[in-house]
């Protein structure tokens, strides 16, 4: 991996990065404080399953379910999903659409490790995300009353960080693989919505319930961290994809033409 | 000169169909060499130099830079090499200073007094965003780039692009140091006038294909050579046309500038005819030896 790329590549993203950071605490604060307010009365509502499943299928009346539909089903995934796809498509194929890529590997960099280097500061977006989700929910659940435990805060971070880490992937690899940052963007955020809506919907369907297999939402939020901890296998399955789709990444740019 | 070439193709060819691309290149470029690589718009120069430094790979034929082939050994010929692409971008947000840092580290570190004196040369302006700097003066980031680690062979595309006068002469007068230091440059200009100045050696290039390579003294002994010759009295300018040699006569009032080829006796003993006041011979630059090879290959 190069250092100073690895370097170069987080500091164009930070001020992405530390706004949606600052806007994602002071969300989950926001919310954490109306929970005493409106959080019985909305848990009193009749939300159909598919609604409900979409929502990340919690209960509003209890204060987990109010932050996993909240924030571990929309909010969070949202956000980190945006930053890493947008940061992987942008320093990958943006910066070869850009001619910058040309540059640099005039210079004695091979390509693997420029790509490893761009994938490691995705990687480190992706954690301040996540740890300003972790910071947010601390705030939030203790404006809220509490009754959520900082492991179980915990465990939804490092699950939201995996799902940035296999998104932001997927978007390297496309980026490095074709050097055409809309298809990385366009196919990642497709790929992602798509896997919501698999992950929500298939289960209501006997015979497309095994879709949810091919849905990183389903390693993502099979199962609610904010009540059971870390998915351990769910998060060693975006872990060993991350890892493949950097590498197809790395060998994918490898084996081509620079466009511009 | 070294036996070996600094840059040596070998039918080197890259197709990326419909007659686009660079077809069957053989060149060589020797050590200490100043050498002009030129062509029109989209003759194949940029491709070459892409080839060169492995951002492209052949679609046949082979490089060798510096004695190591332009795929197998790109690394080590990058690590050598300096390079200023003819669409030099950075990125914008990011001032000069930070830019030549990040790209110092690139290759390990430079020695800091080459590159400040590279900054002071040009003229540089390091501390502003790159997106407020001027065409010329992102131009001059590129140089400083370029040269900063002191490359054994620089590849530089288009270099004098949006550069002012005053720079262009630092540029030319850097390059002849480097050239007196035994280091090599290979430049690429479609503005022929500004290889002209520096240049000994040049290759002309059309349609991804090579239509010569000499020395620039060579070339213009075959060039179109000109004639301007000023009469008493206007004269009939038809009476230029059809002579042995004479390939383009235009008149001007009492002044006639006639081109042509080889012996100018002809067109002396037809001017002799009327009241001759002056015969100024034209220099050839650069550009009427290219435009000759230009119509020359096209008529071929």
């Amino acid at each position: 991996m190069s250092t100073p790329v690895a370097r170069i590549t987080l500091r164009l993203r930070l001020p992405a990065v530390v706004s949606a950071a600052v806007g994602l605490i002071a969300v989950m604060a926001a919310l954490g404080a109306l929970f005493p307010n409106v959080g019985h009365t909305i848990g009193r509502l009749s939300i159909p399953r598919s609604v409900s499943n979409l929502l990340g299928g919690g209960d509003y009346g209890t204060i987990t379910g109010w932050f996993r539909s909240e924030i571990a089903a929309i909010y969070g995934p949202l956000v980190i999903g945006a930053l890493a796809i947008t940061g992987a498509s942008a320093s990958t194929a943006g910066e070869e659409e850009d001619r910058i890529l040309g540059l640099v590997l005039a210079h004695p960099i091979p390509r693997p490790r420029l790509i490893a280097a761009k994938a490691a500061a995705i990687g480190a977006v992706v954690l301040i995300v996540a740890f300003a989700t972790w910071i947010g929910l601390v705030v939030g659940v203790a404006f809220a009353g509490g009754g959520i435990t900082l492991a179980h805060i915990t465990a939804l971070a490092i699950q939201l960080a995996f799902f940035g880490f296999a998104t932001g992937a997927l978007a390297i690899a496309l980026g490095a693989g074709t050097g055409l940052r809309s298809l990385a963007t366009g196919v990642t955020a497709a790929v992602a919505i798509l896997g919501w809506l698999i992950n929500s919907f298939a289960p209501l369907v006997s015979a497309l319930d095994w879709l949810k297999y091919l849905s990183p939402f389903f390693y993502y939020a099979g199962h609610d961290p904010l009540t059971q901890g870390v998915d351990v296998a769910g998060v060693v399955v975006l872990g060993l994809v991350s890892a493949a789709l950097t590498g197809l990444g790395m060998i994918g740019i490898q084996r081509r033409d620079l466009r511009a | 000169m070294s036996a070996q070439p600094v840059i040596a193709t070998s039918g080197l060819t890259k197709d990326y169909g419909s007659g686009h691309g660079l077809f069957g290149l053989d060149l060589e470029v020797q050590q200490g060499e100043i050498f002009g690589f030129l062509g029109p718009n989209g003759a194949g120069k940029s491709t070459t130099m892409r080839l060169l430094l492995d951002l492209i790979r052949p679609t046949s034929g082979a490089a060798r830079i510096l004695g190591l082939d332009s795929v197998s050994d790109s690394l080590e010929i990058r690590r050598r090499v300096g390079f200023l692409p003819g669409d030099f971008a950075l990125y914008p947000k990011l001032s000069g200073r930070v830019m030549l840092d990040y790209l110092a580290q690139l290759r390990g570190g430079v020695n800091p007094r080459v590159r400040d004196a590279l900054i002071e040369r040009f003229g540089a302006d390091i501390d502003r965003p790159v997106r407020q700097l001027s065409t010329g003066n992102r131009q001059k980031l590129g140089l400083v780039q370029a040269f900063m680690h002191e490359p054994e062979l620089l590849i530089l595309d288009e270099p004098i692009a949006g550069l002012d006068p005053l720079v262009q002469q630092s540029f030319h007068a850097l390059l002849a140091e480097l050239s007196g230091q035994g280091r090599t440059v290979f430049l690429s200009s479609h503005t022929l006038s500004e290889v002209e100045r520096v240049t000994r050696r040049l290759a002309i290039l059309r349609q991804g294909r090579l239509v010569v390579v000499d020395s620039l003294e060579n070339l213009r002994k075959v060039a179109v050579q000109r004639l301007e010759i000023e009469f008493a009295a206007p004269v009939d300018a038809e009476e230029f046309r059809g002579l042995p040699g004479v390939s383009e006569v235009r008149a001007d009032g009492r002044t006639v500038t006639v081109g042509f080829e080889g012996s100018a006796d002809a067109v002396v003993k037809a001017a002799a005819a009327h009241e001759v006041r002056a015969i100024r011979p034209r220099e050839e630059d650069l550009e009427d030896i290219f435009l000759h090879y230009y119509r020359a290959d096209g008529a071929g």
